[in-house]
């Protein structure tokens, strides 16, 4: 597909300890991605809570409509975020990076951080077999 | 929530998760079957037999790519069996054309917007105003 020029993939070796690089377009558009992701997913939910309305008692209803519409705005925002990542993406210098393996080790959801992990280039860790629950901390 | 999809099947192939996830929620929403795979061999083996009503193929697979994917699926060049719509993160004027060649029916270059995916694909199900006579040009933006 054309050139490689802006591919998330960007690995600097370096002398002691190997920090992985990625461009912050890259970086971005990954981002992008999994917001727009999650908005899919609210948008599923809010699908799901859709189709139990109708079976619900009308006190529980007035909640489940309050729910919904919290989900609804959630769903818009999340759509919103992931275009202006998007647009971020498109717009940010192509050369500008940023070492990521240190930011994607705090991440809490081992499934998503391996996701985006090799979105970048790196390395599978094999947490994608079941939902983004993998590593779920509790607060 | 529209059921545009009429439960119409579509493979979608990528070997990108979050991307399969994404589209196949939204297709799902949209009253499609969608059906994902993340390999080409995969995704021949199902376009072959459950006969989906149109594909998306990511072009940049491991080892058997997108365009092999096209090939495979029309090996005497009598048309792909059904409306396919290729996506890459890169798409330069000869990916198109090669893609077009090959039997696709439009193009769409990474990221996009899963509305924007729904447009595209319920434009592979539109047929051509009558005035634009029977050609098959592709819907290429």
């Amino acid at each position: 597909m054309g050139s490689n020029e802006g591919e998330p993939v960007q690995m600097k070796a370096q002398a002691v300890t190997q920090e992985m690089e990625a461009s912050v377009a890259s970086v971005l558009g990954v981002l992008a991605w999994e917001i727009e992701l999650a908005g899919a997913r609210c948008l599923k939910l809010d699908a799901l809570i859709g189709e139990l309305m109708p079976d619900m008692a009308p006190e529980q209803r007035a909640k489940l409509l309050e729910g919904l519409h919290t989900v609804d705005l959630l769903g818009q925002q999340l759509t919103s975020l992931s275009a202006f990542a998007r647009h971020m993406s498109e717009v940010t210098p192509p050369d500008a990076t940023a070492p990521v393996e240190a930011a994607i080790a705090d991440m809490t959801l081992g499934a998503l951080a391996d996701r985006m992990l090799t979105a970048l280039g790196g390395e599978e860790k094999g947490l994608n077999d079941g939902d983004d629950a993998g590593d779920l901390d509790l607060f | 929530m529209t059921r545009e999809g009429q439960g119409r099947r579509v493979v979608i192939v990528d070997n990108d998760r979050t991307v399969l996830e994404l589209l196949q929620i939204r297709l799902d929403l949209a009253g499609y079957h969608p059906l994902v795979e993340r390999t080409a061999p995969a995704a021949l083996e199902t376009i072959r037999k459950m006969r989906p009503a149109a594909a998306i193929v990511e072009l940049d697979l491991p080892a058997m790519d997108g365009f092999d994917l096209l090939k495979a699926l029309d090996p005497r060049g009598e048309g792909l069996p059904c409306p396919v719509l290729v996506m890459a993160r890169k798409l330069g004027p000869d990916d198109i054309r090669e893609a077009v060649r090959l039997g696709a029916k439009d193009c769409m270059t990474k990221p996009f917007s899963g509305a924007d995916m729904l447009e595209r694909v319920s434009r592979l199900f539109r047929r051509p105003p009558p005035s634009l006579g029977t050609t098959r040009a592709p819907a290429l933006v």
